[in-house]
This record gives C-alpha cells, sequence and structure tokens, in this order.
C-alpha cells in the first residue's frame, strides 16, 4: 500500500483529507507542521506527499527545499494544498519542486484528480 | 416529487430533448430545477410546473427543457481518448483531405471543457503530421446559458481543478479578481460555440471530420438515439469519425454507422470501417 503524508496545521483539513486519501487506498501518515513532516520523512520516505503552505515552526515551501535536499527526498511525489492560489505562489511552489498545486477549498473530486495527474492513482 | 409534476417535467424532458429521467432519478429534476426555482421565488416543483402551464411561454419552457439536461463534464474527461484524436485521427483525416483544414464537432458539449480540452492539447502537444492545418472546433448545446458560460471561457475554483493540471492552468488561464478562471484569448479564438438542440436538423453547422458526441445519448431514450446519431452522421464528411463515450454504442439503434476498425467507441459510415483498415 502506497504511503501519503498529509501536513497541515488544521487537524479538520488532516481528518477530511485522510478520509479521502484513505479512500484512494492509501496509508496516512500525519503532521501538523513541516519540522514534524521532516522528522517523519527521515524514519520513512512517503510515496506522496499533500502539504500545506502557511504552518507555524517551517512552512511548506521550507519543507519543499529541505524534502528534495534529503537522500530520497527527491521520489516523493507533492501536491500543495493551500489558499495561496494566485499564479505567482503556485510557480513558486512548482519551482521548489512540487508536482501539482490544490487550491483550497477543495473535495474528493479535485483531490482524487490531482493525484491521478501526477501517477498516484 | 409529486408523480403528476414529475410526470410533466419528464414529459418535457423527452419531448424537448430525448431525455428519458426514470422515476427513481427524480432528485436529478429536483437538482437541475433548483437554481430556475430559486431565481423565479417558486416554493415547490408543483409551482414551478404550475407556471410553466398557466404562461405558455415557450422561452421559459425552453430555459426548463435546458435545465433539465445533465451538464457534467470536466477538462480532459477520458483523456486517452482526446489523446488518440490529436495524435491518431485528426493526422489521418488531413491526410486523405488534401484541403488542409480540418473541422472537429463536440456535440452536446455543455460548459465547453471538452472543446477546449482538444485546443488545449492542440496548442501544447500538436503532432508534426497537423503542423500547418487549419483546425475548426465547433461546440454546440442545447442549453443557451452553458454555451454563454463557454464562449466566455470562465470557470470557477472547482472546475478548473478537475481534470487541468496546474501547469496548464497557469499556462493557459487568468485568475480574475472575482475568483473565476479566465481562458486565454488564443484558445478562444480556436473554438466556436452555438446553441443547437441535437434532435433538430443539423444541416446548418456543415460537415465535419471528427464528431464527439460523448455521454449524451446513454441518457436518450432509444428513439431519440436514432434520430440524434442519423442526424448527426448526415453531418460526417465521407471517411469522418463519431466518437461515443465509453460505454456508449449504437448496436441496435442505427445501421448506417459501425464500429472503427481500429479505435474503440468510434464510429464511422457502414461498409466502410474495413476498407479503413486495409488503407490504413
Amino acid at each position: 500500500m502506497k504511503t501519503c503524508l498529509i501536513v497541515d496545521d488544521s487537524r479538520v483539513v488532516r481528518k477530511v483529507a485522510a478520509r479521502i486519501v484513505r479512500d484512494l487506498r492509501f496509508e496516512v501518515m500525519e503532521a501538523g507542521d513541516g519540522a514534524e513532516a521532516m522528522r517523519m520523512c527521515r524514519e520513512k520516505m512517503p510515496d506522496a506527499v499533500l502539504l500545506d503552505w502557511n504552518m507555524p515552526v517551517m512552512n511548506g515551501l521550507d519543507f519543499l527545499r529541505s524534502l528534495r535536499r534529503e537522500e530520497g527526498g527527491a521520489r516523493p511525489l507533492v501536491v500543495f494544498c493551500s489558499i495561496e492560489n494566485d499564479a505567482e505562489h503556485i510557480n513558486e511552489a512548482l519551482r521548489c519542486g512540487a508536482d501539482e498545486f490544490i487550491m483550497k477549498p477543495f473535495d474528493a473530486d479535485i483531490l482524487e484528480s490531482k493525484f491521478a495527474e501526477v501517477g498516484l492513482v | 416529487m409529486q408523480e403528476e409534476v414529475f410526470n410533466e417535467l419528464a414529459d418535457l424532458a423527452l419531448k424537448s430533448s430525448g431525455q428519458a429521467i426514470p422515476k427513481s432519478k427524480s432528485y436529478l429534476i429536483e437538482a437541475r430545477l433548483a437554481p430556475i426555482a430559486r431565481r423565479e421565488g417558486f416554493g415547490s416543483m408543483a409551482d414551478l410546473v404550475h407556471c410553466l402551464k398557466s404562461r405558455a411561454n415557450p422561452i421559459f419552457a425552453a430555459e426548463i427543457a435546458a435545465a433539465l439536461v445533465s451538464k457534467d463534464t470536466w477538462f480532459f474527461r477520458d483523456r486517452d481518448c482526446l489523446q488518440r484524436i490529436v495524435e491518431d485521427v485528426l493526422p489521418k483525416r488531413l491526410k486523405a483531405s488534401n484541403t488542409g483544414r480540418l473541422k472537429v464537432w463536440c456535440a452536446g458539449g455543455s460548459t465547453g471543457q471538452e472543446a477546449y480540452s482538444l485546443a488545449i492539447l492542440l496548442a501544447d502537444e500538436m503532432p508534426p503530421a497537423l503542423r500547418g492545418a487549419k483546425i475548426d472546433i465547433l461546440s454546440t448545446d442545447i442549453c443557451k446559458v452553458a454555451t454563454e458560460k463557454a464562449r466566455i471561457g470562465r470557470f470557477g475554483h472547482y472546475e478548473v481543478q478537475r481534470g487541468l493540471s496546474i501547469r496548464r492552468l497557469i499556462k493557459h488561464f487568468t485568475r480574475l479578481e472575482t475568483g473565476q478562471w479566465e481562458i486565454s484569448e488564443d484558445l478562444r479564438s480556436r473554438v466556436s460555440f452555438r446553441q443547437h438542440n441535437l434532435l433538430e436538423s443539423a444541416g446548418g453547422l456543415g460537415k465535419f471530420d471528427v464528431i464527439l458526441c460523448r455521454n449524451v445519448l446513454s441518457s436518450m431514450a432509444k428513439p431519440a438515439r436514432k434520430r440524434v446519431v442519423e442526424s448527426l452522421a448526415e453531418q460526417m464528411m465521407p471517411g469522418a469519425m463519431l466518437l461515443l463515450g465509453n460505454g456508449e454504442n449504437l448496436i441496435g439503434i442505427t445501421d448506417k454507422l459501425e464500429p472503427a476498425r481500429d479505435f474503440r467507441g468510434g464510429w464511422v459510415a457502414a461498409g466502410t470501417a474495413n476498407a479503413e483498415a486495409s488503407a490504413a
């Protein structure tokens, strides 16, 4: 079973996303900020990361930059999931190594469509 | 929904657009007509039907009829099919035509996502065999509102995130202050839109190399399917292909078309599938 790390400081968003991602047959891990997510990636690199932008301690962009520098960190497919949905932010996320981008709010159709876009489902 | 009310609306759908809405799907009627009911201040579907009958206003009736047709569509719905049209079907048609021009019709194209997806593919991944060709894409729908929305090319937050990659969104769309995303003028100029009821003659639309009528026939009653398909067949140039949705077929509907040999879901003029296969 593939693994997906959901990184978001909102417990509600994590809960909603986890339910959808589990329905897509992923094993789900959760982190409340980028630093916690980084520690989890060092223990076990996930297949996919669903990543919020604005979070305390370490934001999504800094996490992504760090992840891509880690050994094996190029492998996870990273789908940003943020309310920062103007072209400038989206382009910055892509430049930093994001594979896809979901603009919040999202639903199951959108999440599945975006996962399909990068070959996760 | 009361049986009498359902029967009135289902009958209107059948007569005006060929849609067969079973009683078990009466919720579809409520969902599709809810915006009109709200706008007009009707407290129930019964009020709407009462008004429909008492006003005898053909414009209002046509609006109701159009609203009863499914608008469900998304960008790159069945991407493989669209990809094969661009990479395989259109180059073959161009080679056969000698005019340097190709015409594609998205029949029942709703709010335009299918036509725009084709235009995006042609813009991003134009095969060498199609370079220099003039490719006209027409999308038609029974619904005036859907056709107008398609023509304007503005899509909402959810619409642009179903089937469209973020790179294509950023490349081909601009975010407006309203939060909507507007497709580029270049792509808008590649597609034209017209309101058209598939039950009516399509003679005025001209002849086409490829007709997509995907996920439209499956919701129609059998006599309507026959009428629509035979009308579409009339608009196919010699050697043209009609493409239906997954799981849709014409067996027992018409003998004017037969399955294309090398394209699942493709239909060609009867008696030509074998000839085309051997020519290819």
